[in-house]
């Protein structure tokens, strides 16, 4: 196959090679009056030798690569037409083989085609010399070479640098950043003041503000060990999961739909997340409960709900009515998906770059990735019951639903287009019917244990013909009842299309059963290579022929990425942790350690912190301590002209870098100004915008396909994808909204209302100033706020208050 | 230096007073230099176009029926010859004749059907491209394909490339705006990877009113001048907060941002409001939402705003697998109308030439029939068209087969498509990347071959 995904790739003109020569036999002319024009119109662009990466290999400019072939062997065989696939593709006979895939050219050109090779496919070119049949193909990193790769060295514990201002360092941390800051001649920032210090510290754990009393309480506390005390009290908040697990949420492209049907459960995933965040489940463990919770042994089935990692993850609509090839791209798709936000969130690597080719930087090639791909192709998306079951019966009612789900979605297409032979057509419908109901009544006949199984599917194939994925997407109303007690995980089921029926295509999911892919040439389903069987990345691994065992794989690859990887796994995680508490990351492509990433900026800083983290158990909170203690974070981030003209984008942290609060905890911190924060924990998600919802904004619903307008607005990242950080923008649409939103009203008046029960109107302000910005007013702003109300009301002058550059910076 | 001067003693003047002067006038003449504030990189070679209006019709029209006669389907009425054995979403019949009768039209003598005679009168400033083709046969996939060049959900669509590439020229608006019903989604205009800023913004063109089409558009509680004295109050505690703390971006690119939304409430309110047209130019478009589109489109280009995504209607409406006779009849007029009125007028105005329309849907309708009378979704060969910006008006540009089944002529894909309006752009379509998750990514991918054929 020479690549049907090849259109127009790199044109280029190629007349190197014109030889004048004069015709001498009739397969000669045919070539220059035919073959070599139509070879320069139609093929050059995807064959030829002046590409980087000629498809399928096959280089048709020169005489040496015709003669060669590609990657499927020659492609002409001299004075035998019928047997050269060269005319086999130009026939558009074989449906796999079709060349030039923009059309199929003039019979008659063909048939020159065909003379020509009977006459012996006479070539007058002369190819220059040194020019290879083909060239190299562009390879990326060598495997051996990749070994060597900074980002996937083991990671120890270094000593501290020496520096000129041994006083500053509080932590290791700062002694690494002082030394850096000296090479260049900076000082670091003095020590930020304690009210800026106690909103810092509180905004970065738990994304609320502190009171005003709490941040005069912390003012006024002059024991040495207030501040880490603080941390500690922080750290221990059920808010601080909520503010953190936000954060994962982001990395694990968490959304609770995809088109139809929604997850309707994934709000479970989160709740998880938040809970396992509070517990310090060890990152190890944290990550590997997402990837194979359900292969863990001893894993408590609460810890179940951690697979909807996989299980809520973006999954294309299969339309059964589609061919086999388009419903395989598809799953493909799926499971490249699945492998870019493991690779990028997990390990920082972006394997999919090698889904049509071997990684062109990376130390990544088609066969790790297609060996990836079959950990996802052997894995299915189940609703999973969230009590006890026995694990037969669990995995049965997984497969049973998956199936009813199918023949309820296939029964309703042919009912609905029975299509020109509907006698046929009525004859399936029979027969997938009649599965149902036996497969019904297998689940209902487990009511004395699992009564709620039964119930569950027994809507299925009821209310026919309307097909469930034309019914309109109420994002408002999930099709299921969240609280009803399922969740969205996954279990070990290959998934196999079958497309033998020429009117419906069927999924076909083998629980238990576990498939290797073979390398698919280009991508193209229909173009399979060489079998990947499962194993982990080679260059990370320290037995590259070592294959997975054990069910799809995913116990295994959740285990290399925290043995073989391991180094890289602790760098990946503590980069982006010590970004979210500096705004800045180390490594400045926090998903990307990769040869087009960045360089670390503090590559001992980096490692030493990876390896303590290591050597702390994994233990996220540790690392949150390690570095909040640091004197480099307790800096002051005003700006210092000094500093800017050395280092503009403040890289080696002479300063705290300030920032704008991101949307959630600006939303969180207005509702919580405004006395109106309801902080429910957990529980099914409700749209932000719904009238009254005013919790915190963790449990807003996320959808993939209908982002919330606030969201939006505030550079929410695209849930579809794994996030690698946030832009926090400025825009007019997001002042809009500051200025003229009911939300903000609404919040300002409860604050107004909050106030209006002091004496006067100076307390009154104050109330506001204290509950806004955890202060009071200095005697000009007071001025200017009475000045204010001779002529507006209290509400409006909350509303001032709330939209203030300081209520959203976080310095 | 002089700009960074400039800028320093703007900052110097902006923490110096403390009183209640307002902000409008020194930002007003910071404004006024047109120095935009967005990142933008410019065009590659001059520009043919400035501004694009896409119109998109949703679902897939069928062009058998509006632009592609096919008389072969008459002689084979009811028959399926072997070229037509191309597998779409569902289950097809024979072939079937398009019910509409085919003119020539203007110079150029190109054949439009009864369908549409507005657009038939302004054929000669379009030329209509008979054989594009695009990958997959099912409304979600294809339409990201047109909307984003990929079957994936996940990258930027083509209005977030163009304001990313080109940003805009008045940042009282934005730079991409998006006009349909009761706008829902999001995902065929989301900026993917590129930064939020260029993410389109989706107004509801089915109300008249702006502050009906644009959240928060409107402060229902105070009215301008009220307003302006709250917004004063909060730039006062601004400078002093700025003023406290020390020059920094944030807090001086807000203090702006705040006085731009200001200004935008009433330029939007002005611009979004198409009663402010004569009582002839909004007739000559019609009244219907999708003629608000078109009109507001026009609006929008005059004001600066790049990129402008009018969908017809409300969900998949060109999607007619049955009835497609009587549907077509029902619905060609209003956009017949509205699309041809846009054309004239934006002529009228002289804006046609740098304004490029592009008109189309996610894939055509097959020539054999689906469910008796209706037609099933033809990624293998449509039509689209294009208009003003300079490309070649009266020009009938490809053909498909003798069914209309696939193009075979000139062949045109969603890449083509795509390189050719940023080539109007002035952008070189492989030139415009976004380093991203470890590669460049561009909106063609490795596709794409500017029509040179069609370019003026």
């Amino acid at each position: 196959m020479w690549g049907s995904r090849a259109l127009t790739c790199f044109f280029v003109c190629v007349l190197a090679a014109i030889v004048p020569c004069a015709a001498q036999s009739p397969g000669s002319e045919l070539f220059e009056k035919t073959i070599r024009p139509t070879f320069v119109s139609k093929c050059y662009m995807c064959h030829s030798s002046q590409l980087k990466s000629p498809m399928s290999g096959l280089v048709l400019d020169t005489k040496a690569g015709l003669l060669k072939g590609g990657a499927r062997g020659p492609e002409v065989i001299p004075g035998k037409p019928a047997e050269s696939r060269l005319v086999q593709a130009l026939r558009y006979t074989d449906p796999q083989l079709q060349m030039p895939p923009t059309g199929k050219l003039d019979d008659k050109v063909i048939a020159d085609f065909e003379q020509w090779i009977a006459a012996g496919a006479p070539d007058p070119r002369q190819d220059p010399t040194g020019v290879a049949a083909a060239p190299a193909p562009l390879k990326g990193m060598s495997i051996e070479e990749g070994r060597k790769w900074w980002a996937f060295q083991p990671v120890r514990e270094i000593q501290a640098p020496k520096v000129k201002a041994p006083d500053w360092p509080t932590t290791k941390i700062d002694s690494f950043l002082l030394a850096k800051l000296e090479e260049k001649g900076l000082k670091p920032s003095s020590p930020a003041d304690s009210r800026t210090l106690i909103r810092r510290a509180y905004i970065d754990l738990t994304g609320l503000k502190p009171t005003y009393e709490e941040v005069e309480a912390f003012a006024s506390d002059s024991s040495p060990n207030a501040y880490s005390k603080l941390i500690d009290r922080l750290l221990a908040s059920p808010r601080y999961g909520e503010r953190w697990g936000r954060y994962w949420l982001d990395v694990a492209r968490f959304g609770e739909d995809f088109g139809e049907p929604p997850f309707p459960y994934a709000w479970r995933y989160r709740d998880w997340v938040i809970e396992a965040l509070n517990k310090d489940v060890p990152y190890d463990r944290f990550v590997k409960l997402q990837l194979s919770a359900d292969l863990m042994p001893d894993t408590p089935r609460s810890d179940l709900r951690a697979l909807g990692y996989l299980g809520t993850g973006p999954s294309y609509h299969k339309d059964a009515r589609l061919s086999r090839d388009v419903i395989l791209g598809f799953a493909t798709d799926d499971w490249d998906g699945e492998i870019d936000a493991v690779s990028r969130g997990f390990l920082g690597l972006t394997v999919s770059c090698a889904r049509c080719h071997d990684h062109k930087f990376d130390p990544i090639t088609t066969k790790d990735y297609y060996a990836l791909a079959g950990v996802f192709a052997s894995t299915s998306a189940a609703e999973r019951p969230v009590f006890d079951v026995d694990p037969q019966t669990d995995t049965r009612f997984m497969w049973v639903e998956d199936r009813l789900w199918e023949l309820d979605l296939r029964v309703r297409y042919l009912t609905e287009l029975p299509g020109t032979k509907p006698d046929e057509s009525a004859q399936k419908v029979a027969k997938w019917l009649a599965e149902m109901e036996q497969l019904k009544s297998e689940m209902a006949a487990l009511k004395d244990r699992y009564p709620q199984l039964g119930r569950h599917v027994a809507a299925y194939g009821t209310n026919l013909p309307k097909p469930r994925v034309s019914k309109p997407n109420n994002l408002n109303q999930p099709r299921e009842d969240p609280k009803e007690p399922f969740m969205d995980t996954v279990y070990d089921a290959a998934l196999y299309v079958d497309g033998t029926d020429p009117d419906i295509t069927m999924l076909v999911r083998k629980p238990g059963e576990a498939r290797d892919l073979p390398v698919f040439l280009h991508g193209n389903v229909n173009a399979p290579g060489d079998p990947a069987p499962r194993r982990f990345l080679s260059v990370l691994s320290k037995n590259p022929d070592e294959m997975f065992r054990k069910g799809s794989g995913r116990l295994e690859l959740g285990e290399r990425i925290f043995t073989d990887a391991a180094p890289l796994t602790a760098r990946v995680i503590v980069n982006r942790v010590w970004s979210w508490h500096f705004g800045r990351p180390l490594v400045a492509t926090p998903s990307d350690f990769g040869t087009q990433g960045e360089k670390p900026s503090n590559p001992e800083l980096l490692d030493d912190l990876a390896a303590r983290f290591i050597a702390h158990g994994w233990s996220l909170k540790w690392l949150h301590r390690e570095i909040m203690l640091s004197a480099a974070y307790r800096q002051s981030s005003k700006p210092r002209p000094d500093a800017e003209r050395v280092d503009q984008t403040n890289s080696l942290l002479w300063r705290m870098s300030p920032r704008r609060l991101d949307i959630e905890a600006y939303r969180d911190s207005i509702l919580q100004a405004a006395g109106t924060l309801d902080d429910t924990m957990y529980g099914p998600s409700l749209n932000l915008d719904a009238e009254g919802n005013s919790r915190r904004t963790v449990y807003g619903r996320v959808s993939r396909s209908n982002l919330n307008t606030l969201l939006r607005l505030y550079d929410f990242p695209d849930p579809i994808q794994t996030s690698s950080g946030r832009d926090l923008t400025i825009t007019s649409l997001q002042q809009l909204f500051v200025m003229n939103s009911v939300f903000i009203q609404k919040q300002a008046a409860a604050l107004a209302q909050a106030a209006e029960k002091e004496p006067d109107q100076s307390a009154k302000l104050r109330t506001l100033y204290r509950r806004v910005l955890g202060r009071d007013p200095d005697p000009a702003e007071m001025d200017l706020a009475m000045s204010y109300l001779n002529h507006a009301t209290l509400a409006q002058y909350a509303q001032v208050l709330l939209a203030t550059n300081e209520e959203i910076f976080w310095q | 230096m002089n700009e960074e001067l400039t800028r320093r003693a703007w900052i110097q003047s902006l923490c110096g007073g403390f009183g209640t002067v307002g902000l409008l006038g020194m930002l007003a003449s910071e404004e006024a230099r047109g120095a935009p504030i967005s990142h933008y990189l410019g065009p590659h070679f001059p520009a043919k176009a400035k501004h694009v209006i896409f119109l998109f019709m949703t679902g897939g029209p069928s062009h058998l029926d509006m632009f592609d006669p096919k008389p072969a389907l008459t002689k084979y009425q009811g028959q399926r010859p072997d070229a037509v054995n191309l597998r779409t979403e569902r289950r097809t019949g024979g072939l079937m004749p398009s019910p509409f009768e085919f003119k020539k039209h203007g110079q150029s003598g190109i054949e439009v059907s009864e369908l549409l005679p507005q657009i038939g009168s302004t054929i000669d400033d379009i030329c209509v491209i008979r054989s594009m083709y695009t990958f997959n046969p099912t409304h979600g996939p294809a339409r990201n394909l047109i909307h984003s060049g990929t079957i994936l959900a996940t990258r930027p669509t083509l209005g977030a490339w163009v304001t990313y590439g080109l940003g805009t020229e008045n940042e009282n608006l934005p730079g991409f705006v998006v006009l349909a019903p009761r706008p829902g989604g999001g995902e065929l205009w989301h900026s993917g990877f590129l930064p939020a800023e260029y993410q389109g913004v989706a107004f509801d063109d089915s109300v008249a009113e702006p502050e009906k089409m644009i959240k928060y558009l409107r402060n229902t509680a105070l009215d301008p001048e009220a307003q302006r004295q709250q917004l004063d109050a909060v730039q006062a505690l601004n400078r002093k907060y700025l003023n406290s703390f020390g020059e920094d971006t944030f807090l001086e690119g807000r203090i702006k941002a705040m006085e731009a939304a200001y200004r935008m409430q009433f330029e939007a309110s002005d611009v979004f409001d198409v009663r402010k047209e004569p009582e002839g130019i909004r007739a000559e478009y019609g009244e219907t939402p999708f003629a608000n589109g078109c009109l507001l489109a026009r609006r929008l280009v005059e004001k600066g705003v790049r990129y402008v995504h009018v969908f017809f209607g409300e969900g998949q409406v060109w999607d007619d697998h049955k009835e497609i006779s009587k549907n077509l009849r029902d619905r060609c007029p209003d956009m017949d109308q509205a699309a041809a009125a846009l054309i004239r007028d934006l002529k009228r105005r002289g804006l046609l030439d740098e304004t490029l329309v592009v008109w189309g849907g996610e894939f055509g309708r097959t020539p054999v029939s689906e469910s008796g009378d209706g037609r099933d979704h033809d990624p293998y060969g449509y039509t689209m068209w294009m208009a003003g910006g300079g490309i070649k008006g009266g020009l009938a540009y490809g053909a498909t087969d003798e069914f209309g089944f696939k193009a075979v002529e000139n062949r045109v894909s969603i890449h083509d498509l795509h390189a050719t309006i940023l080539h109007q752009l002035g952008v070189d379509h492989e030139k415009l990347t976004y380093r991203y998750a470890g590669r460049d990514f561009r909106l063609t991918d490795v596709f794409g071959e500017v029509v040179k054929d069609v370019l003026v």
